[in-house]
């Protein structure tokens, strides 16, 4: 479970977290959503110890994050994978180095098993047999879905996702948004997606959380989303035609 | 998680060299990328400081003593405390540094960094420590290779326009130019070249978002470590001098 209590972020005089409180369910889908600039992408790298909260309590699995320090965040960085809003992919590596990477770095596999875990991974988004490309040599999708499998080959417990499917083709969207059910379905992996993609949050997510000025606006399944009459809430499902 | 501060990176970048060592492979790698690919570079402008400035010293010896006989020694002298490893410095700072300062940053604003520090890899270890090894390497072969090519330049010029020959130049560089004055000359060179890569890598760590963000830090990484070099190359004089 991840855990914010009154947890607040400044950046200077701009308050970008303010006193959030927030329960994510152990093995739950949970989407995060809300208006650009709300603080959902510092929320996830406050969990993974990228950003730390000025205030307030975070904890994530039994870990203490708020107080801990960066060398103590490793045990952290070890249960999350983290699939950034940029591709971050490591330009002088190709894309079987960049996905065998941190497989060699926190695993003693042979290179057999390095090899057999970087082509399923590879094979759950759609990108077998291009292992021998450069990073320059992909488009913007397939960057971001190699991004996404370095990180699920690590098989974390807790999946963070800076809006994974920005930039993605309706088809590549679609096998992300599979591929999330299927790691929480057959691995239970609790899985945070910060996204601006209402039609994906309400046909993968198991809960939806709005944020807005920092603070927790609201949050419920989809289905209670779905009868909420906030004028945020309305506005996000107007864009995808949903009643 | 932490602000990245000048003294923090001197720090980590140490700390990590003693937890977890440099990866030598590395090392040798940008040993050639930012050292070696560098030489034609410094080998053609530390020939040209060296011609001018026996010509100069030539000129205004010979307009105030009438006698440029003693050009050739206090130039040999200039060359290898001085001359030679500044010239080579500043050459560096300003090809490497940018580069360095680019690449890191291109790297921080695409979340590169974060994604090394969420795979469990120091970034100081990763992107600082083997640059910083290789360049003061370079610095001590680049020092070394630019005072020799400054000395024979100087030696040419010193034929061809004073009037002196070859042997006559040898002698004065003997009796002006101490085996100490040489070993100064690598000290300083190898910590101007270490300078290098820990002030770009600063900015680049840095680094604001966009492009103009890493315009900035290219600019900042090659303004600062030029004044850098400079005033590391006063306070060392100072420190050298008291040695004689």
């Amino acid at each position: 479970m991840i855990a914010f209590k009154k947890v607040t972020k400044s950046f200077g005089a701009r308050t970008i977290l303010n006193e959030l409180d927030l329960e994510i369910p152990q093995g739950k889908i949970v989407f995060i959503l809300g208006m650009s600039g709300t603080g959902k992408s510092v929320l996830l790298k406050n969990i993974v110890g990228l950003l730390k909260p000025d205030s307030g309590e975070l904890y994530v699995d039994r870990f203490p994050v708020h107080q801990m320090s960066e060398h103590e965040m490793m045990d952290v960085r070890k249960i999350c994978g983290m699939v950034f809003q940029q591709p971050a992919l490591f330009d002088n590596l190709n894309v079987f180095e960049n996905v065998a990477y941190g497989l060699r770095r926190h695993f003693e596999l042979s290179e057999e098993e390095v090899s057999r875990r970087v082509e399923e991974s590879l094979g759950h988004v759609g990108l077998k047999g291009i292992e021998a490309k450069q990073s320059h040599e992909l488009s913007y999708g397939m960057k971001k879905r190699v991004s996404l499998a370095r990180t699920i080959a690590l098989k974390p417990k807790i999946l963070l996702f800076d809006e994974p499917t920005t930039g993605l083709d309706p088809i590549s969207t679609s096998r992300v948004n599979q591929l999330i059910l299927d790691l929480s379905n057959q691995l239970g992996t609790t899985s945070l997606v910060v996204s601006h993609d209402m039609e994906s949050a309400l046909k993968v997510a198991d809960h939806i959380v709005v944020l807005d000025k920092g603070h927790l606006l609201t949050q419920g399944t989809p289905a209670e989303m779905q009868e909420s009459t906030i004028p945020l809430i309305q506005d996000f499902l107007a864009e995808v035609g949903a009643p | 998680m932490f602000k990245v501060t000048f003294a923090s990176l001197l720090i980590e970048t140490l700390q990590s060299l003693f937890q977890q060592g440099v990866r030598v492979k590395e090392v040798v790698k940008y040993l050639d990328h930012l050292a070696f690919k560098s030489l034609n570079i410094i080998v053609v402008c530390v020939s040209f400081a060296a011609a001018v400035t026996i010509l100069e010293a030539s000129f205004h010896m010979k307009l105030v003593l009438h006698d440029d006989s003693l050009v050739p020694g206090f130039a040999s002298m200039l060359i290898v405390r001085e001359l030679a490893v500044v010239v080579m410095s500043l050459l560096l700072a300003a090809k490497i540094g940018a580069g360095i300062a680019a690449e890191v940053g291109q790297m921080k604003i695409s979340e590169q960094i974060d994604a090394l520090k969420l795979l469990g890899i120091n970034p100081f270890n990763y992107l600082v420590l083997p640059r910083l090894v290789a360049c003061l390497i370079a610095g001590v072969l680049l020092s070394l290779i630019a005072n020799a090519v400054c000395l024979l330049t100087a030696a040419l010029v010193t034929t061809w326009s004073l009037d002196q020959s070859m042997a006559f130049f040898m002698t004065a560089f003997r009796r002006f130019v101490l085996m100490k004055d040489l070993g100064f000359s690598l000290i300083k060179g190898a910590l101007f070249c270490g300078i290098i890569p820990l002030v770009s890598c600063y900015y680049g760590m840095t680094c604001e978002p966009g492009a103009g963000g890493v315009g900035r830090a290219t600019t900042k990484s090659v303004v600062s470590s030029s004044i850098c070099i400079i005033v590391l190359d006063f306070i060392l004089t100072l420190v050298f001098s008291s040695f004689y």
